[in-house]
């Protein structure tokens, strides 16, 4: 069985101008210790799935259908009290903005040493030796502990959030944009840092970013977002050396590789669709290269193409 | 930490030293000067008057005038009160601050506990019915004429229900025989006040270093905050002035409520806007998200970093306190600062005036000092002059 | 260019105007102001109504039909709220306070906001030297409490209903408000567009004038607000004190009352007529303007608005 295994998952905000259609009907599932990459354009629903996986949405959002199940058990349903004792300790996250997620006025390890004794209760002492142990873990010197986030560096607040997110054990962490705000070469230290963790603890990660050179390095399977629906999921090297939805080709080709043929690079035309009002059928067939008739009236279904290779697409690329 | 107090030390005192400008500008640089009263009167002679002219130095030209008073306000020397001849203003002064202090800094006290504590679950809940009420209600007495209000309550628990005294701040009947003067209790009060909740404060910063566990930690705080609570009780108890200590308390219940109604919603609006603001943080969201139960999130969390502006606004509450004083004071014919001050101005005691104006201003600029140098302490930005670290 | 101006303008009144119809508070206050604003307009044609200004003028009136019982009065027919100690109708001394309060708090708070505006724009605008004297200036006005600063001034100089408008005024433009503005025209003035005003040649002043300080009139407005509420309250505090030198107004008939001793103990509630009146008015006059001010808040601060 796997570890997490989102089924036809729906969920919508409400404003005042109409409801945000922000996840529409997603598949996918991760198994135990292996890292799913979720890729997309920015407002595609990437984040606003790990939000709702850890039920973490504001008061005007609703899940409308759908099941995570994680470990067997159905997530949805759960009340609020049922959820807590799943957050952090089986699921964790890291935000987007790392920068922003330690509060000013408490120094990083009592910020992570609220999180273990909440869920773990031990000894005052022995918790500091875990954060220590954590921090190595992260390439933290543990002494920088009892210091203030304001006194970290960018890369120290990003590997001090993992650390925080990795404190209670969890078997899941779903990173959203972890090293956005970081330049090249400390985003590659940590990226390699945070696949070694995942390894050596044999636990299940969900990357998401919008940056197609990060999820390749780290993910075993990805999933292709766009305006709320998961047009396609496979292994990475089945996405980038067959992609079958037109969505994913577009992307892939946006960077050339090195060896290999050359392409030409496709260039997307348009922007994503407002999620409020989306294209009838296919959300994605205005900028379609390959849309025809049908895309324009019905939506594509979600099926499987080869073994555990996915797609919604009415004329894959084949 | 210590250089920016510095620094911040050096701007008041500059601040102060325009301040003192102003004032002997405005009061003592004006066309006419004190003499001025007594020029109509028959009964003095004009030599009489160009003497005192001579004795207040106003023969002098303007610039000495002003060394003259720029050294005598930073030694100390306020003069002396024409109405009270001859107490000088400074001992006028210092036998009554204290019961203006007393008062204002309880009532500061109270509801700011009791703004923090609504702006707090008020934000939280995010509108609704509480909200509506509290904040329509609290505005509603944040703006109404004091001593309109101040005569309604009078009218309402000393008169109606019979609760609390008429004005005053002493009974004749229970002070008749008393070893002391009031001065003596209002000023234990006062050290009560503060040194009780500063020495609890040690308490918890001596536990801190010293017991490790949490969990201990917060019994152990319990303890010592009762603790010293009980040993105050006891040593008022056993000095024989605790019924003065009790009945100055009862005459300060009417002007309590008075401050305590009006006061809360200003507290109460800022700790409100403030959670709201930090409610949107994204700390807030990870907190959440780390499984943690609403209320540590809203108290721990949300709560200690809005804390920030409405802490140094309490501080500055007490600056503007003394406007509320002079007010008040008035209406309640409680005799601290503020009613000498406008008794001073009504029965033209120049000097007393002045006196009572500039140690209010004095008072202010004080309170504004904390202030800041409390804002630099609770928020560890602040005080961190160095960029960030490696 | 300037019908598109008007047109321009109109248009986001109307879109503010809906914002503010929905707070909480702004509807409240408007209907205030405008209670108390008619309340007090209607006072000549009371005047009229009541025929004789003999009786019911609200400084000289005397109410020589309600002899030979004594004043002050408790409410009657030719006088709904009664008489005062020297035998004015006390309605009619309401009507002609709050207009008086109305004048001078608009007048006061006027003239104060708008040398806070100048003052702050001009600051934000040249920034340096002249930025620091006029920021270190609101200080040290700030730190004047400012009715303990009145009622000591009270000692030195006489104050005048209209000394009094001109002091606030002063105090209230150079004052906190001052620091708030500036911050604000700030916004505006790091604005590229301001720098290519200035290359295309346009002068300091007509720069301030037509670009920056209409940016900075919505919050000036908005402070206005606070500032009536200021300036109303420390009148009638400094005509309850005594200090104030002016023949009627709201805060004289409550003196009036307390000075010969009508408030004293049991008499509070006999002769209720005397203060509750015009403490209600001054506190609903503040309370309204102070209402207005936060609505007005919600459609200048996006941030307290509701999602």
């Amino acid at each position: 069985m796997a570890l997490l295994e989102v089924s036809n998952l729906t969920m919508h905000y409400t404003t005042r101008v109409g409801d945000v259609m922000a996840v529409d009907s997603v598949d996918f599932t991760l198994e135990r210790g292996r890292a799913l990459g979720l890729v997309g354009e920015s407002g595609c629903g990437k984040t606003s799935i790990a939000m709702t996986i850890l039920k973490l949405l504001p008061e005007n959002a609703r899940i409308l259908g759908g099941q995570i199940r994680f470990d067997g058990v159905d997530l949805v349903p759960l009340s609020e009290d049922q959820m807590r004792k799943y957050r952090w300790d089986h699921i964790s996250m890291v935000f987007q903005a790392a920068m922003n997620s330690l509060n000013p006025v408490y120094t990083v390890g009592d910020q992570i040493l609220e999180a273990i004794q909440h869920h773990m209760p031990m000894k005052e002492r022995v918790a500091r030796k875990r954060i220590a142990e954590l921090f190595n873990l992260v390439g933290l010197d543990p002494a920088v502990m009892d210091q203030y986030p304001h006194e970290y560096s960018g890369g120290m607040k990003q590997r001090a959030v993992i650390a925080m997110a990795l404190s209670c054990d969890p078997s899941i962490i779903i990173a959203d944009e972890p090293t956005t705000a970081l330049d090249v070469i400390v985003q590659d230290r940590i990226l390699k840092q945070i696949d070694k963790i995942r390894e050596e603890l044999n636990m299940g990660m969900i990357y998401i970013s919008h940056d197609i050179a990060v999820i390749a390095e780290v993910s075993d399977r990805i999933g292709v977002m766009y305006a709320g629906k998961m047009v396609e999921f496979a292994d990475t090297h089945t996405i980038f050396k067959s992609p079958v939805h037109p969505y994913t080709y577009a992307l892939m080709s946006t960077f050339p590789s090195v060896k290999g043929d050359k392409r030409e690079l496709v260039e997307l035309p348009g922007e994503p669709p407002n999620l409020i009002e989306p294209p009838l059928g296919c959300r994605f067939h205005p900028r379609c290269p390959r849309a025809t008739a049908v895309c324009q009236e019905q939506e594509p279904v979600f099926t499987e193409v080869t073994n555990e290779h996915f797609c919604a697409c009415w004329n894959q690329r084949s | 930490m210590l250089r920016y107090s510095l620094k911040r030390f050096i701007q008041m005192a500059v601040v102060l030293v325009i301040y003192a400008t102003l004032v002997w500008f405005i009061f003592y640089a004006m066309p006419g000067d004190v003499t001025m009263k007594f020029i109509g009167n028959p009964k003095i002679k004009p030599e009489a008057i160009q003497k005192m002219r001579v004795q207040f130095g106003l023969d002098k030209p303007v610039y000495i005038q002003y060394a003259l008073f720029m050294k005598s306000l930073f030694t100390g020397n306020l003069g002396i009160s024409f109405n009270h001849y001859p107490r000088t203003v400074w001992s006028i002064i210092a036998e009554r601050w204290p019961r203006t202090v007393t008062l204002f800094l309880t009532a500061i006290v109270l509801y700011y506990a009791v703004g923090f504590y609504l702006g707090k679950v008020i934000a939280w809940r995010r509108g609704g019915v509480a909200d509506y009420t509290a904040t329509v209600g609290g505005i509603m007495l944040w703006t109404v004429f004091t001593p309109w209000w101040c005569l309604l309550l009078i009218w309402f628990f000393a008169f109606k229900l019979d609760w609390f005294p008429l004005g005053q701040f002493v009974t004749p009947k229970v002070w008749m025989l008393a070893p002391v003067g009031s001065n003596f209790v209002f000023t234990r009060m006062l050290a009560t006040g503060l040194f009780g909740p500063l020495a609890i404060l040690v308490g918890w910063w001596g536990l801190r270093k010293v017991v490790h566990d949490s969990r201990t930690r917060k019994w152990l705080n319990w303890g010592v905050t009762a603790g010293i609570l009980a040993i105050s009780l006891l040593v008022w108890a056993n000095s024989g002035l605790g019924k003065y200590a009790l009945d100055i308390l009862w005459h300060m219940g009417v002007p309590l409520i008075a401050l305590l109604t009006i006061g809360f919603a200003g507290s109460m609006l800022l700790m409100r806007d403030s959670m709201l603001e930090t409610i949107n943080e994204d700390y807030i969201l990870t907190a959440r998200a780390k499984g943690l139960p609403e209320r540590v999130i809203r108290d721990h969390h949300a709560a200690r970093t809005a804390l920030l502006p409405v802490a140094t606004s309490f501080v500055l509450a007490i600056a503007f306190a003394l406007n509320g004083a002079v007010i008040i004071e008035s209406v309640f014919s409680w005799p601290g600062i503020g009613r000498t001050l406008v008794n001073a101005v009504a029965t033209q005691d120049y000097p007393l005036a002045v006196g009572a104006y500039t140690f209010l201003g004095l008072f202010a600029l004080i309170a504004h000092f904390a202030a800041d140098i409390l804002y630099a302490v609770l928020d560890p930005r602040i005080s961190y002059k160095r960029g960030e670290g490696a | 260019m300037w019908k598109v101006r008007v047109k321009l303008t109109a248009k986001s009144l109307r879109a503010n105007w809906g914002m503010f119809a929905h707070s909480k508070l702004g509807p409240i206050g408007l209907f205030l102001i405008v209670f108390f604003l008619l309340f007090g307009l209607v006072h000549p044609l009371y005047l009229v109504y009541r025929g004789s200004d003999k009786i019911y003028d609200p400084v000289v009136g005397f109410a020589y039909d309600l002899l030979p019982e004594g004043n002050p009065h408790p409410p009657t027919l030719s006088h709904p709220l009664g008489t005062d100690i020297l035998g004015r109708d006390i309605l009619g001394q309401l009507m002609h306070s709050t207009a008086k309060a109305f004048m001078l708090g608009l007048i006061a708070a006027g003239f104060g906001v708008l040398i806070s505006t100048l003052v702050g724009s001009i600051a934000a605008y040249f920034g340096g030297f002249i930025d620091s004297v006029f920021m270190r200036l609101a200080d040290v006005v700030m730190l004047f409490p400012l009715i303990a600063f009145l009622v000591a001034l009270s000692a030195a100089i006489e104050i005048t209903l209209f000394k009094l408008a001109i002091i606030l005024a002063i105090l209230m433009g150079f004052g906190g408000t001052t620091i708030i503005l500036k911050s604000q025209a700030l916004t505006v003035k790091v604005k590229p567009f301001i720098e290519a005003a200035r290359v295309s040649g346009g002068g300091h002043f007509r720069i301030i004038l037509s670009h920056i300080i209409p940016n900075v009139l919505p919050l000036s407005f908005l402070y206005m607000m606070f500032g009536v509420t200021t300036a109303i309250f420390s009148e009638a505090i400094l005509s309850y004190l005594g200090f104030l030198n002016v023949r009627m107004s709201l805060g004289i008939m409550i003196y009036t009352a307390n000075d010969s001793g009508y408030l004293i103990g049991s008499r509070l509630g006999t002769y209720w007529y005397l203060w509750l009146p015009p403490g209600l008015i001054i506190s609903l006059l503040c309370a309204g303007f102070y209402f207005v001010g936060r609505g007005l808040d919600e459609v200048v601060n996006p941030r307290l608005r509701e999602r």
